[in-house]
């Protein structure tokens, strides 16, 4: 078993089970971190806790929703705005976060009276806001307010108004996950199935594990709408709190990011009989792929093969022109959970990256599974990564750029690696045939930023040369190009909007009769 | 099993695990479920077998296994000068590696966690 022990935790000799080496001849049976355990004390962890998990990553993304905490401020100051996961309803969700204020005073007397007010006060403060989303936290779940209880009492007393309770307390896990557990599970025993959704079309399905950040959840609607596919509900991005109680009537669920969603998934296939397909909105290949396997459940391929056709011919000459100068760069792509496993393989197929590290920070042992298996030879792959293990790490793989969030991407910058935000991006949205480009542009800019080199120098001490002018990034990216690439009219950079979303709000897609409506005519 | 046969199985399994995400779900019955009915579909699309894919639970396997089906034949043309008992017995073989890799060989400690 080629466990891998960092010299920095040698003092935590349990960590070594946590890191593995890929090496050649070994697979998953042989090469497989220990994951979603609880942090070993010593450990400095990057880990959310199970109350950002709920709320942060899988409830605030609903749109239309006053979303409010049950505890101290500093939980909900904390879980606020650090991801982009906009909205097409002007950004309720982002703009505006609420909290009850917990304080000592309440953990001695209770703090259901003072949740109560809250709530009415919220409710008045935006009277055009009915539905609302609870948060239990450490605090209130360690003293026993009964949050429930005092949610039916509004919804008794004002009808009109619902309201979801998550208890999912900070300490409700190992990490954020056990958060993604706790509300996937509360959603489905509270909500789903308390509304019946108007079906609009013959090809219903629910888009489940993606979040909307900066767009994404909005460029994959443009497909399925040029589909002709309605989607029911989008758990949770840009997703609306009544149309995810609907969930029940789609024909599929199309899972995006799995390690968040997959529970719901689970449960609505043995509940209601949905079945699951998991998909991968990154990447040419694999989103082609995806969109062609949704469109032939339907039968609707020849919609599906247009747009593959369609945005391929527009896109690819661009991440090409990426490609060429990205090549054998080495990236440590170090996200949260599922993109470990979404980037890997195609990062190195349609990038000519090559991965030299994975890690998770909250991920299980199933996604290690599945990003350890599209890794070349000799990656590294660590779960719940401590801050030295990561230096550790960068030391030893020079990589040329880091993809992670930005508690460990901040750091990285101080030893002049690049980062990219992986979690709420750079010049977003990056799914889509565009957004992979645009990703692409993301990674080429931070690569071949001419910064880089410069903070290299420390003027106090090193001999700064004259001889050498002004640097650009072209420079810089094509000076081992050949005349072929460098001069082709083929290949070109990104050429797309700075906004690429917004034409997508105001766009009309072609109306397809529903069987019914045809029969009838 | 001989060295070709040995090549052939992990030439179509490595595409499985690197393109593929439908081997991973997160329990061993669910595992088992996938594997079966996805395999024998991409078999028997392999085999130019007719198949009637009735429920959207079948839909579903059968959707993955079309485009695994064609994944292969357009990555590993050897399979299109095979005889179809062949391919049925190498893919048979692949089954059983799928099944040691996901799941009777995994060290995934989740797989038999009796809830989801």
């Amino acid at each position: 078993m080629p466990y891998h022990l960092f010299k920095c935790s040698e003092s935590i000799p349990e960590r070594e089970k946590h890191s593995v080496i890929k090496g050649p001849g070994e697979d998953i049976t042989s090469a497989l971190p220990l994951g979603y355990l609880n942090t070993i004390p010593g450990s400095l962890s990057e880990r959310g806790c199970a109350y950002c998990g709920a709320k942060h990553v899988i409830g605030t993304p609903m749109k239309d929703v006053i979303h409010m905490s049950h505890g101290p401020i500093g939980c909900t100051y904390d879980t606020w705005q650090t991801k982009r996961y906009i909205s097409d309803n002007d950004n309720f969700q982002l703009k505006y976060t609420f909290a009850t204020d917990m304080k000592e005073q309440n953990i001695v007397f209770g703090a259901e009276k003072m949740l109560k007010k809250n709530i009415l006060e919220a409710f008045k403060a935006f009277p055009t806001m009915k539905r609302m989303t609870i948060y239990q936290t450490c605090a209130s779940a360690l003293i026993g307010d009964d949050i429930g209880a005092i949610a039916d009492e509004i919804m008794e007393e004002m009808p009109d108004v619902d309201i979801f309770v998550c208890n999912s307390p900070g300490f409700g896990g190992p990490s954020q996950s056990g958060g993604h557990h706790k509300i996937n599970i509360a959603w489905m025993n509270q909500k789903v199935g308390t509304v019946e959704p108007e079906i609009t079309s013959d090809y219903v399905i629910n888009y489940v594990g993606e979040y909307n950040i900066q767009g994404d959840q909005e460029v994959m609607q443009d497909f399925f709408k040029r589909m002709g596919i309605q989607i029911l509900s989008t758990f949770t991005g840009n997703g609306s709190y009544d149309d995810l109680r609907g969930m029940h009537r789609a024909q599929l669920n199309v899972l995006e990011c799995a390690r968040s969603a997959e529970y719901i998934c689970n449960e609505l296939r043995v509940r209601y009989g949905i079945p699951r397909l998991d998909i991968d909105g990154f990447g040419f290949e694999p989103l082609s792929s995806s969109l062609r396997k949704v469109a032939m459940f339907f039968g609707i391929e020849d919609r599906a093969e247009a747009i593959i056709t369609e945005e391929t011919a527009r896109w690819k000459p661009e991440l090409d022109w990426y490609k060429a100068r990205l090549t054998h760069k080495k990236v440590c792509l170090w996200p949260g959970g599922s993109k470990l496993w979404h980037w890997a393989n195609v990062l190195h197929e349609e990038m000519g990256i090559d991965i030299v590290s994975v890690y998770t920070k909250f991920g299980h042992q199933q996604d290690m599974e599945k990003g350890i298996s599209r890794c070349e030879e000799g990656a590294l792959a660590i779960d719940d990564p401590n801050e030295l293990e990561n230096m550790e790490a960068m030391e030893t793989l020079e990589p040329d750029i880091i993809l992670t969030g930005k508690r460990p991407g901040e750091v990285a910058k101080k030893v002049r690696v690049p980062y990219l935000n992986a979690h709420a991006y750079h010049n977003g949205p990056w799914k889509g045939y565009e957004g992979w480009v645009r990703f692409a542009r993301d990674i080429y800019n931070g690569i071949y930023s001419p910064i880089h080199k410069l903070s290299l120098l420390d003027i106090s001490k090193d001999e700064i040369p004259t001889d050498v002018g002004f640097e650009t990034q072209r420079m810089l990216s094509d000076v081992n190009l050949s005349d072929e690439v460098k001069n082709s009219t083929i290949l070109r950079e990104y050429t797309g909007e700075y906004d690429c979303i917004k034409g997508l709000r105001d766009k009309i897609y072609p109306e397809y009769l529903t069987k019914k409506v045809s029969e009838a005519v | 099993m001989d060295d070709l046969t040995k090549d052939r199985v992990e030439q179509l399994i490595d595409c499985i695990m690197k393109k593929c995400l439908w081997q991973f779900h997160s329990r061993t019955w669910d595992r088992e479920r996938q594997n079966e009915n996805i395999l024998r579909m991409t078999t028997q699309i392999l085999c130019d077998e007719a198949f009637d894919a009735k429920t959207l639970e079948d839909k579903c396997y059968w959707v993955d296994a079309v485009c695994l089906a064609d994944d292969y034949k357009k990555k590993f043309t050897w399979l299109l000068g095979i005889e179809k008992s062949e391919i049925k017995l190498i893919m048979q073989e692949v089954k059983n590696r799928l099944d040691y890799l996901t799941i009777t060989g995994s060290l995934n400690e989740e797989l038999n966690d009796p809830l989801y």
